[in-house]
Order: C-alpha cells, then structure tokens, then sequence
C-alpha cells in the first residue's frame, strides 16, 4: 500500500542520475524486490505508469526482478526456502536461522537511449 | 543504448533521513521506541499501562501516528505524556521525514523516553527506519496465532516482539508456542515479552525491559 511512496524515492533517484546523462531517453528500470520486501510489483508497477504518464518517463519499462525469501541455518549451515522455514532447518531443526535473500528493495540500473 | 549502473537502496533518502534525526535523538539522550503494529493490537493501551508506571519517574514524549484524529495523543497526554499527533492523511506508514518534521516541537531535552506509535499496519511501516533505538512489534492473542510467517518483514526487522492481550487465552485456540518459534526462525535475537495492558499481568518484566535499556544506552553514551 506504500508503492506511491517507494515510487517516489526511486524516481528521486532515477531524476538525480538522469541529469547526469543529459538528453538522454530512459528506456529501462532495473529493480531487485524481495518477496519479504513488502513490496507487491504489479502495485508498483502501477503506481510507476500513473506517477509518470505524460511526462518524460512515460512508457518506461519497469524490469522487476522478483526474488524469493530464503534462509540459511546458522548451526548446520543447510539452504533452504520459505516455505521450509516455519518449522525451523529442515535438517537440525535449529530456529537459529539466517535470512539470506528475499528483502531487497534496490534500483540496480537504468537503460537509456544515448 | 548504454546501461547505466545504480545499486543503491531505494530507501537510501529515507535511511539518511533517519540516520538526522537518531542523532538529535542521540544528542538529547533520549531512547526511543518505533511501536508497529495491526490497527486494534492494544498500542495505545500499552502506553497509557506503560505511563502509569513511569510518568511519576521520568518525562515520556509520545508521537502519535494516525490516519486522522488527535484521539490517541488525547489518550496519552491524560497518562502524562507530552509529544505531538501526526495526521499522515491515509498514508500508511509514518516517515523519517515525517518525525523530523516535529523534532523542533518536542521536548526531548528534560526526556528519557520517546515512543513512536506508528500507523496501525503490519506492512509498510517495517521499511521505514525513522531513527528509533528499538524497533518492537507489539501482537495480540485476538489476532490470530499465524502472523509471524505472513508478515516476515517487520518480525525479521524488530528486535523485540510483545505479546499483548495474554489474559484472553483461555478463551482462544491461540498457540504461543508456535508464535513464538515462528518469530525465532524470523529474527533469532529477538527478544520476546508477554503480557496484558489491561489485567498488568507481564507489565513488570516489560518495565524492566525498559529501564535496563535506558541504563544500556546510558552507559554507552558515558
């Protein structure tokens, strides 16, 4: 429900790198959103047509990398999924466990039209 | 066609931000709580509960965020807190930029505590550090026992989880234990608390909590 707001501060930082490239037609937004984020990207990807119709990012295509939430047993050292984690390592049911992937909220890179 | 590498967090504004206001939090000595929770999850009876036990002892800054209304700041400042209401207007969440735009308006100086009630949501306050201390998830026996693993994000994010509303269990199929090992597996250093606002059972042990973090921050500051 927060997307305008996330919307915003990457378009402050999209706007910060343009001036850099002047001229320049962005074309592209790559995005890294973990799926423990909080973050859903089809809202944000709207929020991003409705923020930027008619001005000069229109028709930008926003390139979501969706990515999942996974963990790794800080005792036994195993990988594994979400789904896997409620219950603890699905190998030494440990509890002690790190998150390892799935909370990104990054902007890695645009690509523009020289 | 040229790409052009960023990597940056999205949130990198909204983190400076914070980083501003924890040092005038720092400076003014005060230790600061980020309260987030589910609209209805007891936050506001926590504190008047909370201020009961501390006002006589030390002076209590409260900053109240709502969709509208003064009604929680109405509530508090009869405990005897002082602080201000921040309308976001249906935003969801309260912002870095949000506190730092009352800071001037509160008095931190003669403060040992500042609470943050933020906008009762489970999900979009959990990316927004506003440059609190700790950031404490409270959750309530009503709500239902499966929310740790549902909402990953702010229980991963907060170092301390209470569990509001114990004395309505044996009334509720509400499994503790399965809480509380879902909120381990999500964050294993958080700390966990149980207790009722409204009965005082657990409040003791959460008063505790709050004075050995005081002393804690004390010391790091001396």
């Amino acid at each position: 429900m927060h997307e305008l707001s996330i919307c915003q501060s990457m378009l402050k930082i999209v706007d910060s790198t343009m001036e850099q490239h002047e001229g320049a037609k962005l074309r592209k937004i790559f995005l890294d959103i973990g799926r423990g984020s909080t973050i859903e990207p089809v809202l944000l990807s709207e929020a991003f047509e409705v923020i930027t119709a008619g001005g000069p990012y229109a028709g930008t295509e926003l390139v979501i990398n969706d990515i999942p939430i996974s963990g790794r047993c800080r005792d036994c050292g195993r990988d594994f999924t979400y789904e896997e984690l409620a219950v603890g390592c699905p190998n030494c049911g440990s509890t002690n466990i790190e998150i390892t992937a799935g909370l990104e909220l990054d902007i890695k890179a645009l690509e523009v039209d020289d | 066609m040229s790409r052009v590498e960023i990597e940056k967090k999205i949130q990198s504004e909204n983190d400076r931000l914070a980083q501003e206001n924890r040092k005038v939090f720092s400076e003014a000595g005060v230790l600061v709580l980020n309260i987030i929770s589910s609209p209805g999850s007891g936050k506001t009876t926590l504190l008047e509960a909370t201020l009961d036990r501390l006002a006589d002892k030390m002076n209590v800054v409260v900053i109240e965020g709502d969709v509208s209304t003064e009604r929680d700041m109405d509530r508090v400042r009869a405990h005897g807190a002082s602080g201000i209401q921040i309308n976001t207007g249906g935003g969801c969440h309260l912002s870095a930029k949000m506190i730092g735009a009352v800071l001037g308006q509160l008095d931190l100086d003669s403060a040992e505590l500042v609470f943050i009630e933020n906008v009762g949501n489970l999900i979009c306050p959990s990316t927004y550090d506003l440059g609190e201390d700790v950031r404490m998830v409270l959750l309530s026996t009503t709500e239902g026992d499966d929310k740790p693993m549902k909402y990953p994000s702010i229980f991963h994010e907060a170092s301390l989880a209470v569990l509001n509303k114990t004395d309505l269990l044996p009334h509720l199929t509400y499994d503790v234990e399965k809480v509380e090992k879902e909120i381990r597996v999500l964050n294993p250093d958080s700390e966990i608390l149980k207790l009722s606002a409204v009965t005082g059972e657990g409040m003791d042990a959460w008063i505790e909590w709050i004075m050995a973090k005081l002393r804690e921050k004390k010391d790091t500051q001396t």
